[in-house]
Order: structure tokens, then sequence, then C-alpha cells
């Protein structure tokens, strides 16, 4: 793995290009394009409606574009289903998580993708192995648990949205797409999963961090991709673009003036 | 991951296990945990059910080798569909259709061995392999058309009681086809599904006094009845998976939140569909071992059997919406309700009163779940 | 006895008071015996015989325990049966539902010297291969033909059997005499009613409709009589019936016998069963004396002739 970064550095991981989606009479995505390097936070911004969401399950397999490719790794992909985009390295947290807050920390972490020890012809989760790897990668994002087999329903939210991104990591994910992760978050718990998020960019990963906060997304974000009604309203590098100005561009066509009386509010 | 070999995984986890075994680990205290279990409530359950039948039926010959023998057997035959069900509930999904699965099972096995002249084994294997189909059939509808399996068994309890019923007034004009012990034959089949074992050692017993022995010499209690034996193993089996299996896994996963599991690539169809055909299969178990052992099949064998095994299942800790649950518990739940059903007898009182009861202890059972499962997650 | 009562009543809800525990099994000064049925909780036939065995209660003094599966399931009987057995009562009565289920529940407690008497459903061979002391019933067969000639004497050609309890076999037999009795073949003329009075009605009607040649109805019972004398009164088609004839009594039937609704009704004349039943067994396990040979409590036919007693005392003691 350490080799392929290297030699496919300077190749954005994944490309989306001219993306549209249509359902039935209903124009979802008009020709969208981005692209999301190694080592960078990739911010999507935009307001409710603006074609988020539509986006993120086209990346994730969960629909096919009506128009437009996309490429991994240079190689264009054509994902049927959300497990083949997690095979070709592109995980995505929705906000739901996919958690079960009743079962253990352990048994989320590793669900679907069991360890498995054979003892003759049976074959049992290897538990041992999955707690000792579920407590030793929550400690490397600095998440001290006390028992891998306590309910997920214990963590705090900020936890769980930790968990889910360290599952997405562990199981070699290039590209992680991040739906709204601090939507439900409070300050200190926003904080913890931003921290988080930095950390997996220093891993060498892909991010795309879809969120209508634009404080957040500036904290985190190498760049910037405003959506608004199923279209792009630009990329910008951070150093291109100020806070307030991200801000002014995602409440697109809305008045400035009722912006002026909210801005302190948003 | 799944390519480092095996002797070094459990090398690097230990060492892993080490390194982060961590001093707040100490504080959750050996009886914490235990209360964590969802089969904590229903063990509390079996105590409080044994220490109330103990004082008021102490001397009835409940607890005489008889007595026991009477209501074990029947939380036996309980376990076997409250295993069933209750891995079904955990898996996200009801099967109503148990019961009436045990009356067709029973007609499977009963008719082609009494009026075709089949062998034993033969009716049994086709009783089995048709119940699996009908298992299938329900899972796949389910899955499919999305529909709740609430209403899909409904419909699949009213035909296959219908098809019980009107086959066997085909067949044979009669709603009970007896003669069954007498087809079989030599069979093993009976011996297997409704013999009793260990019947040298209650010999023995009997000899040393620990049992009472009948006016002829033989022990007041054979031997342990085949469908102890059955209820036990498939239990094992069935915690086994649960517990330490992928599927067991994919289980919980399924019923926990289905849409999730299907992200992260669960085979969340295949499970389902395999539960159903569990609980057909358990269900037949039940059907093979009671046609054996009473000889006959009839029409209104496993009535309100459905609900008896889902009663069970959620005393003993499942979660009605799914994802949460143990087979343990399960047990506890079928013999509750067994020491319950037959202890109440016991005491004398007017069996008038018998739901009465059943439905305050499921009610209190249900309570009680539901204080320790919030305790667990910390939901308040 | 009636403190008794009350108390047992007391220990189903009061886990409180332990102390009756005891006291519950073995109150009374004299035996205890228990009767198993076969009747779901919903057969409200099965009134008589209670009361008959409160009365066999009173006038010998002893405690009577009656058993019924809750939902009518024969196999649960059987557990009920091993159940009484573990008691140890001093008798055990028990019907006859299914030969091959409870022979070996009853055979075990009369190995362990609990006497057995029959009742009601199951033939007077069954108990006698069973090691029963007796047989205190009905033949059902024998029953069902005796109202098949009548309905042929009628002359009914084309009839209809509402059966309520169609997974009891002893109801197949009752229309399987009738249909021999009146010399025709038994095929879709038996009805599966179901015990709920509008199902009943509602799937008879039914019948009734598509079949309108049908000129002779025989009920199994209460259960599905009184919803059929309901419709013919609601349709005023009582009359179209050369022959309705019923198992067994209640208020309803009595009166459809009197406005001549219903031709005749076959009493079993259930409160025999019960009070016999204890009161042999009573005797047998006092005195050592029990008769001879079986007791055919029935069929006799109830007809406008001979209603008046029988209207008393319906569905408490007839």
């Amino acid at each position: 793995m350490a080799a392929a970064e290297q030699t496919h550095q300077d190749r954005p991981l994944i490309e989306v290009k001219d993306v549209t989606k249509f359902f039935g009479p209903v124009v979802a995505l008009t020709g969208v394009s981005m692209t999301v390097n190694a080592r960078e936070v990739h911010c999507l911004l935009g307001d409710n409606g603006a074609g988020k969401s539509t986006l993120i399950k086209t990346l994730s397999g969960v629909y096919q574009p009506s128009e437009g490719e996309i490429r991994v790794e240079g190689a264009p992909a054509r994902f049927t289903n959300p497990r083949d985009a997690l095979d070709a390295g592109v995980a995505t947290v929705f906000q739901d998580l996919a958690m079960i807050p009743l079962l253990s920390i352990t048994r989320n972490f590793f669900m679907g993708r069991e360890p498995a020890k054979r003892k003759g012809p049976f074959a049992f989760i290897d538990m041992k192995h999955a707690d000792a790897v579920t407590r030793e990668e929550m400690k490397k994002i600095g998440i001290d648990i006390r028992d891998p087999q306590q309910a997920v329903g214990t963590l705090s939210g900020g936890e769980r949205q930790c968990v889910a991104i360290a599952r997405a990591v562990y199981f070699g994910a290039k590209v992680l797409i991040l739906d709204e992760p601090t939507s439900a978050l409070g300050v200190a718990q926003t904080s913890m999963v931003l921290k988080y998020v930095r950390q997996v960019r220093a891993r060498g990963l892909g991010v795309i961090f879809i969120t209508h906060n634009v404080r957040h997304a500036y904290a985190v974000g190498d760049r910037f991709t405003i959506l608004n009604r199923g279209k792009t309203m630009g990329t910008f590098a951070k150093s291109e673009i100020s806070l307030d100005a991200l801000q002014t561009m995602m409440a697109g066509d809305k008045e400035l003036q009722d912006l002026a009386e909210l801005e302190g509010t948003i | 991951m799944a390519d480092v070999p095996a002797a070094e995984k459990t090398a690097q986890s230990e060492q892993i296990l080490q390194k982060t075994r961590d001093e707040r680990m100490k504080r959750q205290t050996r009886g914490r945990k235990f209360l964590q279990h969802p089969e904590f409530g229903a063990l509390a359950g079996v105590i409080l059910v044994f220490i109330f039948f103990g004082v008021t039926a102490g001397d009835s010959g409940m607890f005489a080798p008889d007595g026991v023998l009477n209501w074990s057997t029947v939380s036996a035959q309980l376990i076997l569909i409250a295993c069933a069900a209750a891995l079904l509930m955990i898996g996200g999904e009801f099967d109503l259709s148990v019961g009436s699965m045990i009356g067709f099972a029973g007609m499977m096995i009963a008719i082609p061995m009494v009026y075709f002249g089949w062998s034993a084994l033969a009716s049994t294997l086709f009783a089995f392999a048709g119940a699996l189909a009908v298992g299938f059939l329900n899972g796949w509808i389910v899955v499919r058309t999305r529909l709740p399996s609430f209403i899909v068994t409904l419909a699949s309890l009213y035909i296959l009681r219908g098809l019980t019923i009107a086959l066997s007034i085909v067949f044979s004009n009669r709603t009970i086809v007896s003669g069954v012990k007498e087809a079989a034959g030599d069979s093993i089949i009976p011996a297997l599904f409704s013999g009793i074992a260990f019947r040298p050692l209650f010999v023995w017993f009997a000899e040393i006094g620990v049992f009472d022995k009948l006016a002829d010499g033989t022990p007041a209690v054979q031997g342990v009845p085949a469908v102890i034996l059955w209820a036990l193993g498939l239990a094992f089996i069935a915690h086994v998976i649960l517990t330490r299996t992928r599927v067991g896994n994919w289980i919980f996963a399924a019923g926990g939140d289905a849409n999730a599991a299907r992200n992260v690539g669960v085979p969340v169809t295949r499970v389902k569909i395999a539960l159903f055909m569990f609980t057909a299969f358990c269900a037949t178990v039940y059907a093979t071992n009671q046609i054996f052992e009473f000889g006959s099949a009839a029409s209104d064998r496993g009535l309100l059997k459905e609900f008896e095994a889902i009663i069970a299942a959620v005393i003993g800790g499942c979660l009605l919406t799914g994802g949460y649950g143990s087979i343990v518990g399960a047990c506890f739940g079928a013999l509750i309700f067994g020491v319950v059903q037959m202890g109440i007898l016991f005491t004398g009182v007017p069996n008038d009163w018998f739901r009465v009861f059943l439905g305050a202890m499921l009610l209190t059972a249900v309570l009680f779940n539901n204080m320790i499962r919030r305790r667990v997650t910390g939901e308040r | 006895m009636k403190t008794g009562i009350v108390r047992r009543l007391f220990l189903g809800a009061a886990l409180a008071l332990p102390m009756l525990g005891g006291a519950a099994v073995a109150q009374a000064d004299g035996e205890h015996f228990v009767f198993v049925s076969h009747s779901p909780d919903s057969d409200s036939w099965w009134n008589v015989i209670k009361n008959s065995l409160k009365d066999a209660e009173k006038d010998f003094g002893v405690k009577v325990d009656f058993r019924n599966p809750p939902n009518g399931d024969l196999a649960d009987m059987a557990r009920i049966i091993e159940q009484a057995t573990a008691q140890k009562p001093a008798g055990i009565i028990s019907t006859i539902a299914d030969y091959s289920v409870l022979e070996g529940p009853l055979k075990a407690a009369m190995a362990k010297g609990i006497p057995v008497i029959t009742v009601n459903s199951g033939t007077a061979a069954e108990s006698k291969k069973l090691g029963a002391l007796m047989h205190i019933g009905q033949p059902e067969y024998d029953a069902g033909k005796g109202a098949g000639e009548r309905a042929k004497a009628a002359g009914v050609t084309k009839f209809l059997c509402v059966n309520h309890y169609i997974t009891n076999n002893a109801s197949v037999e009752r229309c399987q005499g009738y249909a021999d009795g009146l010399g025709v073949k038994l095929g879709d003329q038996m009805v599966d009613s179901g015990m709920d009075p509008t199902d009943v009605y509602n799937r008879v009607k039914a019948y009734l409709t598509s079949h309108p040649d049908t000129d002779g109805i025989l009920t199994l019972g209460p259960n599905s009589a009184d919803p059929v004398i309901k419709l013919l009164k609601d349709t005023k088609s009582a009359s179209k019936y050369k022959s309705f004839i019923s198992f067994d009594l209640d208020a309803d039937i009595s009166n459809a016998i009197k406005d001549g609704t219903m031709e005749s009704a076959i009493d079993q004349q259930p409160y025999l069963q019960g009070y016999l039943s204890v009161a042999f067994l009573v005797k047998y396990v006092r005195l050592g004396v029990i008769p001879a040979n079986n007791v055919n409590t029935g069929p006799g036919f109830v007809t406008k002739a001979n209603i008046g007693l029988v209207e008393k005392y319906a569905g408490e003691y007839r």
C-alpha cells in the first residue's frame, strides 16, 4: 500500500466528471465535477436540497450516475452497490453511521468483516483478536474505551462517529466520505471529530467532508466545493477564499440583506 | 487482515491486549458485567418462580422425580421453538406460523407412513424437506416484498393449519391420524426422537433409593426423554452460532439495522431466509418428537405455540424490535413458561386462573427487561 | 367447601401468602381426584360437568380438580395427565379424545397405582384396552347414526353437518355416523365452522346459499347449534329443513325444540358423566366396589314431547 501511494501521489484519488443524475423528470445533479487528492480534506458545502446527499450516494454506489463518470485512481469505476465502492477503497460514513447501538463496539467495528478462526470444520469469530484490534484502533484516535464489549449505545455521539471513521480506515479506505459528521454534536465533540479528520488526512487518505456548517468546514478543509441546486458553484483552495466569502457563496441567490441580518447566528 | 496466519494473529492480539489493558478496566466488576447480559432478567424470573412454587407446591409432588420430569419435558418442548423464535426475533423478524408448522409437519410424517406405507425414515426426511421449503418460502416472501413478517407469516399460519385439516380429511376422513408407532415398525427414528436416555442410570437410582419404584419394580422415572436432549442440543448449537460465529454477528446486524448491515456487506437476505428455515426446522423437530412419543398426528397440534415461543423469547430478554437478545435467555423464558404452566396445576389453583397468572408473569418480565436494557445502553 | 375455593383463588394472586400453599392441596379431609377433559377454555358445554363435579364434591366430601388444555391441544392434555399423576391423586377421570396420545400417560398413572375411569369421548373398547376401571359416555358413532336414521325417516336426502370442533375425532365420528344412518357418503357436507358464533353463522349461511337443495342439518353442540338457530330464524327458513338435529343441550336449543325450529337434540346427559365418575371412584377407593360394566349416558333424544324438565335445567344440569 505504501508503494501504491508513492506512484499515484500526483493523480487524484477520485475524480467526478460531469456527473448528472435524474430521478424520472427530476434533475438532482447537473454536470457536477470535483476531485479529491491524497492528504486532502475536500469540503462539500451546500444548503438543504442542494444535491449533497445525491452526490454522496452516487459516489458510494447507492445510486448510479445517469451521465458522466467517476474515476478512482485514474481508472473508470462503476459501483452497482455499496460493497463495490468499499472494495475500491471508497468508504462512506453515513449519518446513521451503520452502527447498531445495542451491539458491542467490537461487533460493530467488525460487522460484515469478522475475523474467523478455524477449529476443525467450524469457523468461529476470533473475538480476542477483534477486541484487541478495536481497543488499539480506538486508542490511536485517543478514545480510551474501558471494555470493547460494551454497547456502542454507551458511547457519546462524537465517539460513535469516530468509531465509524476508524472502522473505515482500518479496513483500507483510501477515500473517506463523511456525511454531516458534526451536525448533531456539541462543541467539544465536534472538535474531537475534526481533530480525528485531520489525523486521517495525515495518514494519507483523501476525505470528502459534507456539511452545511461553514465554520466546521473551514476548520479542517483544504479545498471547498459549493453545491447549489444540483450544480457546482466552483471549487476554491483555502488560500483563495475567506470564511465570510464562503458563507456568502453558500447562501447563493438569497438576498444579501437577509443574510446580513442572520449572519451573527449562523 | 484475513491472510495473517492464525498463530501470528493470536500472538499479536495477546500483545496488544497486554499493552492496552488499562487501569479503568478494574472498575468493571464481575457483578456489573453479569447484570448487562440480556438473560439476567430471565434468570431472576426463574429463581422467583422456583421460590414461589417451592413454597406453594413444595409438598405436592412437583419436585418429586416424575413431577420434575413433567415440567422439564414441557419446558424442553418449548425451548425447541423458543430458540428458533429468539434467533428470528434477534434477526428482526417474527414467525407466527410456528404452531401451524408443528401440526403440518406432523401430518407430513404421519400420512405417508400410515396411508402410503413409507418408512419412518423416508417420511421424516420428507417432513423436514417440506418444512425447510415452507420456511424458505416464508423468508423469501418477507425479504422480497418487504412486508412485515407479522403479516406474511400470519397468512402461512392460516394456510398451513387449513392444509393440515383439509389434507387429513382428504386422506383419512379424520383429523387425527393414529397408528404411527405401529407403522414405524422397528425403525430407529422413533427411538431417536422419542426414546428415553440413560435408562440404566435411572434403574440404578431407583435401586439405591433416590427414586420411588412402581409396584412392578420399574423406577418411577425411566430416564431422560429424547425431547430434553434435543432441546438442550439445539439450544447449544443456536447459542454457539449466535455468539461465536460470523453468522451470529450477521443475525444481530440484520435485526439491529438491516440497511446499515447491508451497507457494510452483511448478506441480510440470506441470513433472514436461513432464519425462517431454521424456525421451520425447529418446529418439525418439535412435531417429530411429539408424533413418535404419542403415536399420532392431529390437526390441532401446536395450536397457539407460536405465541408461547415468542413469549418465552421476550421473557428471556429478546427485544421485539430486533437486534438484541440471547438463546440462554430464551431457554430461561421457556423454563419459566413451562414451570408456571405446570406448577399452577400442582398448587391446586383452578386453572381458570392460569392465564391471569401467566399474563402477570409476562408483564413483570418485560418491565424488568426494559429496566435492565436501559441500564446497559445508558438510555434514559 | 366455599372457604376452600376462596382460599385457592387467593393463592393465584397472593405471592405474599405462602402459608396457604400446603393447605391448598391437602385442604379437604376427603380424597383428591382430578378430572381431565380435552375441551378448550372456550367450550361452554363443560359447565354442566363442572357443576356435577361440584355436587359430587359436596355429596362425598372430596375435592375434584377440573383440568383442561386451554387451547384444546391434546398433546397438552397428555402433559396434564402426567402432571396429575405426579401429584398422586386418589383417582383420575379422563376423556379419551385420542387413544394414542393418552395411552402412555394414562397407563403410567395406573402403573403408579392410581385408579382411572374414562368418560365422554372415546369408546368402551378403548377404555378396556387402556385397562381403565370403566367407561361412562355416549357412543358417538351410534349417536350420530341414530340421528341419521331419524333424519332419513323425516325424508332428508342432502344434509349439512356443522362441525365446530373439527380437530376432535369424536366430532368427525358423529358426522360419519349421521351420513351412514342416512345412507350417503360423507364428503363436503361437513363444514369446519370454528368456535366463534359470527364465523359459524356466516359459514353456514354461505354453505346453505351455495347448496340450496340441503334439507337436513346436524350441529354437533351448542357452539354450532346456537348460531344456526339464529340463522334459520333470521332468514325464516326453518320450515325448509325436514330435520334439524343437534347434539347436546342449552337454553337456545331447548327453545328451538319448543318452537319447532329444531326437531330434536341428542342428550348424552353429561351430568351423569361427571357425577357418576366421581361417585364410582369414591366408592371404589373407600369400599373397593365398582360396577362390572360400562355406563351409556346417551343417546337420549329430547323432543317437543319431553322438553319440560330439560328446559328447567338447560345449561346448568342438563
